[in-house]
């Protein structure tokens, strides 16, 4: 098993609860997430985010990217003691929203002036990132003009350009063939690894996309009652760790037998929920 | 063959010397029926053009000019009343006051005259002040709902950016609407034509091709109507042209996602 070791909390759902004229969507959703430091590596954080269909994914997603407020609780990032605000947790939603009326360049300027002050030196950041995501060839088009791939990675450096190391992406295997579908995987990984406090949650369906990803997955359901009948409200009902189990950082993973058997073991659960 | 099974069938995207074929063979066709038409209503090519020789003598060209100019002045006026009016309905306290201006498109122009013609010291003011207020109603009702319709993930897009809410505005309501406002200008514009002869109509003392319509209009001299017409037609397609140009300059992206480009 790989040598690790857990650091500071980057990102923390504390108790968080959310009601919509009355009735509870989200109820005392908790969880965190730890740098993870490894010897001689630079390892950020993928966390995979699984739930069944109008569990409150999405509401719970807009909230960790400080889009909408809870109820009750609160979610934090890098150990600040207020809630998350809009802009620190970047978002990539599953049709890879950009700016239209910009070019991929314009797009990617903005975005890095926003946190970036010095007109020279997020010049010189957007050039880099669209040189290391092969797009630089992309920069004077718009984003009309490019290919579902390209539009991913724009929409992804210019998220990164502007938070503070999160990422939150939105269904990002959705309707991928194959190839494409690994070429995403990598691509998160690439992020994820780009920088020690980098953190990418992956809200999705796809379990085994998920856990080839993840070093830790998240399973969102409702209770039930004695009768079966869910109950109002949902939660995080379970953590795998990845790493603990030995599934995480291994190229070949997905072809080996107990990572196709936990992957089962989270389909179950999944269908109970 | 093929071109014209292809011309005849749904949804195809023909090239644009096909296009070119296609509208020289319907004008063509157009001009025909025009020329062989036997309804005695409708004067023959040759008198319209002789009608129109005889009125740009009478001045035809001096009056187009001050339409131009008015219609000019009340497009620019109304683009930027109802600009702002449509883009202060991100506040919800304008939402009902332009709501309620939207709504004023029912009224009549004749009805109005009476209270702009307290408000105008001049018949340039009053006509200027009738067409800015017909035009804005209908602009500001178009662009209210551009802005109504912008999706939930394009403000997402920008807050997650960091924007402040003027800074989404603006981001996301002016510049990213532009290529749509363009489109309602265009609309617009040229309804203001429609609307110019029944400005022109109330207020003569300026003259104007309006007038000049009405009054051949009502001494039936069809071929001058028609001559008058064809003047107006031809301006309000270099006027269009100039927008879309415009349009072309200032959003070369709005036409990149289309099927027929």
């Amino acid at each position: 098993m790989e040598q690790y070791t857990y650091g500071k909390t980057l990102l923390k759902i504390d108790d968080v609860s959310l009601e919509y004229d009355g009735r509870p969507i989200l109820k005392h959703v908790s969880a965190e997430i730890r740098d993870i430091v490894r010897p001689g590596c630079t390892q950020g954080q993928v966390v995979g985010f699984l739930g069944p269909s109008g569990i409150g994914k999405t509401q719970l997603f807009r909230i960790i990217a400080g889009l909408n407020k809870p109820t009750s609780g609160r979610v934090t990032v890098n150990g600040l003691d207020r809630p998350v605000e809009a802009g620190e947790v970047g978002v990539v939603a599953q049709d890879y929203p950009l700016f239209e009326h910009r070019t991929v360049m314009s797009n990617l300027l903005l975005a890095a002036r926003q946190k970036e002050k010095d007109a020279k030196v997020a010049r010189d950041k957007v050039i880099q990132h669209l040189t290391d995501f092969e797009l630089i060839d992309k920069a004077r088009l718009y984003p009309a003009q490019l290919s579902g791939g390209q539009r991913q990675r724009c929409a992804i450096i210019q998220q990164i350009l502007c938070s503070e190391h999160f990422l939150l992406m939105d269904e990002p295997f959705s309707g991928l063939d194959l190839l494409m579908l690994e070429k995403t995987c990598e691509l998160i990984q690439k992020v994820a690894n780009m920088d020690e406090l980098n953190t990418i949650i992956v809200v999705t369906h796809d379990v085994t996309a998920a856990a080839s990803v993840a070093d830790h997955v998240w399973l969102m359901g409702r209770d039930h009652d004695s009768k079966g009948t869910p109950l109002p409200g949902s939660h995080i009902v379970e953590t795998y760790d990845l790493i603990e189990r030995d599934l995480c950082w291994h190229p070949e993973i997905i072809s080996q037998p107990r990572f196709m058997e936990f992957v089962r073991e989270v389909k179950n659960r999944f269908r109970g929920l | 063959m093929n071109q014209a099974i292809e011309v005849l069938s749904p949804n195809r995207v023909i090239s644009k010397q096909t296009v070119r074929w296609l509208v020289g063979l319907q004008l063509l066709m157009l001009f025909f029926v025009w020329f062989f038409s036997p309804t005695i209503f409708l004067p023959k090519p040759r008198e319209v053009l002789q009608a129109l020789s005889e009125m740009w003598m009478e001045g035809l060209g001096g009056e187009l000019i001050t339409s131009f100019y008015l219609n000019l002045q009340a497009i620019a006026l109304s683009t930027v009343l109802s600009l702002l009016l449509a883009y202060l309905t991100v506040i919800p306290f304008f939402r009902p006051i332009v709501t309620l201006l939207s709504k004023l498109r029912f009224l009549s122009m004749v009805g109005l005259t009476f209270f702009f013609t307290l408000m105008a010291t001049t018949g340039h003011e009053l006509k200027l002040y009738l067409l800015v207020f017909s035009v804005s109603v209908f602009f500001v009702t178009g662009m209210a709902e551009v802005v109504a319709s912008i999706p939930k993930e394009k403000f997402d897009l920008a807050r997650t950016l960091r924007m402040g809410e003027w800074r989404v505005v603006y981001e996301v309501v002016v510049l990213g609407q532009a290529e749509k406002a363009f489109e309602v200008l265009r609309q617009n514009a040229a309804m203001g034509w429609m609307m110019l002869t029944m400005v022109e109509g109330i207020s003569r003392s300026e003259g104007g091709v309006g007038a000049m319509l009405l009054n051949q209009n009502k001494h039936f001299h069809l071929s001058a109507v028609f001559a008058i017409q064809i003047s107006i037609l031809l301006l309000g397609l270099g006027q269009d042209y100039a927008i879309g140009l415009l349009r072309n300059l200032f959003c070369p992206y709005a036409d990149l996602k289309l099927e027929r480009k």
